[in-house]
């Protein structure tokens, strides 16, 4: 069964996370992409990660600054349906490939840019690497941590969010241009990718109070979820007070404590009797081990995961459940273990497409479709 | 200007976050949401800000879809729509009689999304959850606090696995209407917060089985290596860098007067200076320690360091008033009839041709029952019976004793 973009051609220029990770998401709904990079191939194929990110296309090598490369591209435009770009504003425009001009050649190319900061911005010019605009976007300071201070987010946030707004933005034009014939220029940026994740923090509200502030605001220690999380004999656990299901035996009746008040009563004691009570429950949940733990909440209905490391992914049944576990083999280094597709579509499949191409790895497949 | 999304119908059946932050999305893109809230209104309510965060520019209809004339309404509004999107839990939709089966009977080709806990089918799949269970279940927790150094796990506050499902639906969805316009066609589609967490962690992979090398960052949580990360200066403020190059290391050396340490073995190269970590940050820690952050921040921009001060946002209102955020269109206001004037992050994609829009604040329970009963076909004298049995409800006298916002 073909995806939900069969014969939907992109050419992704991009580099770092957010734009080959964003094109991923529409080459494994079945576009055919073409990764366009430089000899010597994109810089950040310097990170193993980029395996992943960088995965279900094929590649092209051209120089855009030489004559034949910028033949070759132009070629390559006239059998296009998308162009995607993450360089800094007017880089394209400089390499004669700006908006403007493949729009006016190649009037139903939808074009997305992804700067670090949007075209206009006092920080359009700056460096864009995700940290900095982790750092600039207010994100590091945003997160609490075991220091005050800003803290520095493993998860790159900024791109994590922008890949989202890549694949929106394309597959909206898309459907646009179904009823206008048209493409345009979308543009998005890492900058709104991190606003993306302030959606339950950043509310500017007239009429506000401190309480309505206070459930979600920054708090040291970190805030309300925090305190869920639990240390086992072998490991730690974030357990949930909520799973949608009826509980077939308490928390507490599980982890073996005598005398636990009801849930309801806890809440209402005075904060030295309460915190009295849960250093006991913590004590308690180290006498378990951790995967035991999870087992014996999850069996009465008590929503609990382990907090494993990125890798112990891999081995969850639930991941394997959902197609999300999958053996890619790479041309380097052979036989890998990936995160699957994440799109679960029933009318039209999605799929990982093949592993990261080698730089220039289709170059003689492409020219030869072109008719060179 | 045409919308993007113009003429696209979206029924949003979901309550809390991971369902309606789709819905909310696709409406900023152009869609009409229609918001089927619960008569006891929606259970994030009580929450305030993030519910905030999930529902502007949605109409709303309240409507008690476990009624029997309630479901008769929500199938007729299926029957006007595009997508059907929803968060329940498994066999929640069934139960009410909204599942895809019924949809796809009131209308062939609708495109119908449900975002779960953990997924359609497998072992959990009967759980419900929230966001901090897939930032423990893909490895987030670990990697964010450093707990290999010892750390407790830390929880992300932003919520983004909720936001993660969302988008993922959000692309779902439209994959799947592009596939509807060239074909005809509609379909069932589903994401979940279990995987919108994986994604986060994607770069993560086994080679043969052994697990790639990936960046880990250090006990005090400032960075993955000593040229890209945080540094606390003189006025106790910090600046981040982002010295990747042999070049910007010379340069940021230079810069912090240590200029001797470049021919050093242990940092001629970014593989020999990640070897020998802490003592090239051992040399550096005490060097910003001597200027300011603004001080530094100028003089490496001149020299072509890439640098940035972090922010402190005071809560997200500077980002918020920002004069470039404003005028750029990254910043959404309205007004709420309860609460005044509002403010969250605004348009994040631009669009040159098919524009999106806010379409303003975040609904009252039910402040569109009429209009939308009426826009079905229902007169007058059968809306006011349907408020008086419950099975609707529109705002009334007694609004703010019944509801928060």
């Amino acid at each position: 069964m073909p995806g939900a973009l069969d014969g939907v051609r992109i050419l992704d220029l991009s580099w770092g996370i957010a734009g080959p990770l964003g094109v991923l998401l529409l080459a494994e709904q079945g576009a055919d992409v073409i990764k366009v990079e430089p000899p010597g191939g994109d810089p950040f194929r310097a990170y193993d990660g980029y395996r992943v990110w960088n995965r279900s296309r094929r590649s092209l090598t051209v120089d855009l600054k030489s004559d034949d490369g910028r033949d070759v591209f132009e070629r390559l435009l006239g059998t296009a349906d998308v162009v995607v770009e993450s360089f800094r504003p007017g880089v394209m425009e400089r390499l004669g490939f700006g908006f403007d001009t493949v729009h006016a050649a190649h009037p139903r190319v939808v074009y997305l840019s992804c700067p670090a900061y949007p075209d206009g911005h006092r920080f359009a010019q700056r460096p864009g690497y995700d940290a900095l605009v982790q750092a600039s976007s207010g994100q590091m300071w945003e997160q609490p941590g075991w220091r005050s201070g800003p803290i520095f987010l493993h998860m790159p946030m900024p791109s994590m969010g922008a890949f989202y707004l890549i694949s929106t933005g394309i597959l909206t034009a898309l459907i646009a241009r179904e009823g206008t014939g048209r493409g345009q220029h979308v543009t998005t940026s890492l900058f709104a990718g991190a606003m993306l994740y302030t959606t339950q923090i950043w509310q500017h509200i007239e009429k506000s109070n401190a309480q309505l502030h206070e459930l979600m605001g920054k708090s040291y220690p970190p805030g309300i979820h925090q305190t869920m999380i639990f240390e086992c004999a072998d490991g730690w656990v974030h357990a949930s007070i909520m799973s949608g299901l009826t509980p077939t035996k308490s928390q507490d009746a599980i982890l073996g404590l005598e005398d636990a008040p009801d849930p309801f009563v806890f809440m209402a004691l005075p904060p030295d009797e309460r915190e009295a009570f849960t250093a006991k429950r913590r004590e308690k949940f180290k006498e378990w081990k951790r995967d035991d733990l999870v087992a014996a909440f999850q069996e009465h209905n008590h929503a609990i995961e382990a907090i494993i490391t990125p890798d112990e992914q891999f081995s969850h049944p639930q991941l394997i459940a959902n197609e999300m576990v999958t053996t890619v083999v790479d041309p380097v280094v052979g036989a890998t273990t990936q995160v699957g597709t994440p799109l679960h579509m029933f009318g039209t499949p999605t799929a990982v497409q093949g592993p990261q191409p080698t730089p220039g790895q289709h170059n003689a497949e492409i020219l030869k479709e072109l008719g060179l | 200007m045409t919308l993007a999304l113009e003429g696209v119908r979206l029924i949003d059946f979901g309550q809390y976050l991971a369902g309606p932050f789709g819905p909310m999305i696709l409406g900023d893109l152009g869609a009409e949401v229609i918001k089927v809230e619960p008569v006891t209104g929606d259970g994030m309510r009580l929450a305030s800000k993030p519910f905030f965060g999930c529902q502007r520019g949605k109409r709303d209809i309240a409507l008690n879809v476990k009624d029997p004339r309630g479901l008769a309404i929500a199938l007729e509004l299926v029957g006007t729509a595009d997508i059907v999107h929803h968060n329940m839990t498994a066999g929640v939709a069934t139960k009410l009689g909204i599942d895809y089966a019924a949809c796809k009977q009131v209308k062939p080709d609708i495109v119908y999304c449900n975002t779960w806990a953990y997924g359609f089918e497998g072992p959990l799949a009967r759980f419900g959850g929230l966001d901090p269970l897939y930032q423990a279940s893909s490895g987030l927790e670990y990697e964010s606090a450093a707990v290999r150094e010892g750390n407790v796990p830390l929880y992300y506050r932003f919520g983004m696995c909720d936001a993660s499902n969302a988008m993922l639906s959000v692309v779902a969805v439209l994959g799947a209407l592009y596939h509807r316009k060239r074909t005809g066609v509609g379909q069932e589609v589903w994401t979940s917060l279990f995987d919108g967490g994986a994604i986060f962690t994607s770069d993560a992979h086994l080679v043969g089985g052994v697990p790639a090398p990936r960046p880990h960052l250090d006990k005090e949580l400032m960075g993955v290596s000593a040229t890209y990360r945080l540094y606390r200066t003189q006025d106790d403020d910090w600046i981040c860098i982002a010295a990747i190059t042999d070049d910007e290391f010379r340069k940021l050396c230079t810069v912090l007067g240590v200029a001797e340490i470049v021919d050093d073995a242990r940092f001629t190269t970014a593989a020999s200076r990640a070897e020998h970590r802490r003592q090239l940050e051992t040399i550096l820690e005490p060097r910003f320690r001597t200027k300011t952050a603004t001080f530094w921040t100028r003089t490496l921009d001149d020299a072509g360091v890439p640098n940035e001060v972090p922010l402190d946002t005071h809560g997200g209102e500077i980002p918020l008033f920002d004069s470039d955020n404003v005028e750029l269109g990254l910043v959404a206001r309205y007004s709420h009839p309860l609460l005044g004037e509002m403010r969250q992050f605004g348009e994040l994609i631009d669009f040159s041709e098919t524009p999106g829009r806010v379409a303003g604040p975040p609904p009252l329970v039910g402040q569109d029952t009429r209009a939308i009963l009426r826009e079905l076909g229902h007169q007058d004298p059968e809306i006011d019976a349907l408020v008086a049995d419950n099975v609707c409800y529109e705002p009334d006298d007694h609004y703010a004793e019944r509801f928060v916002n």
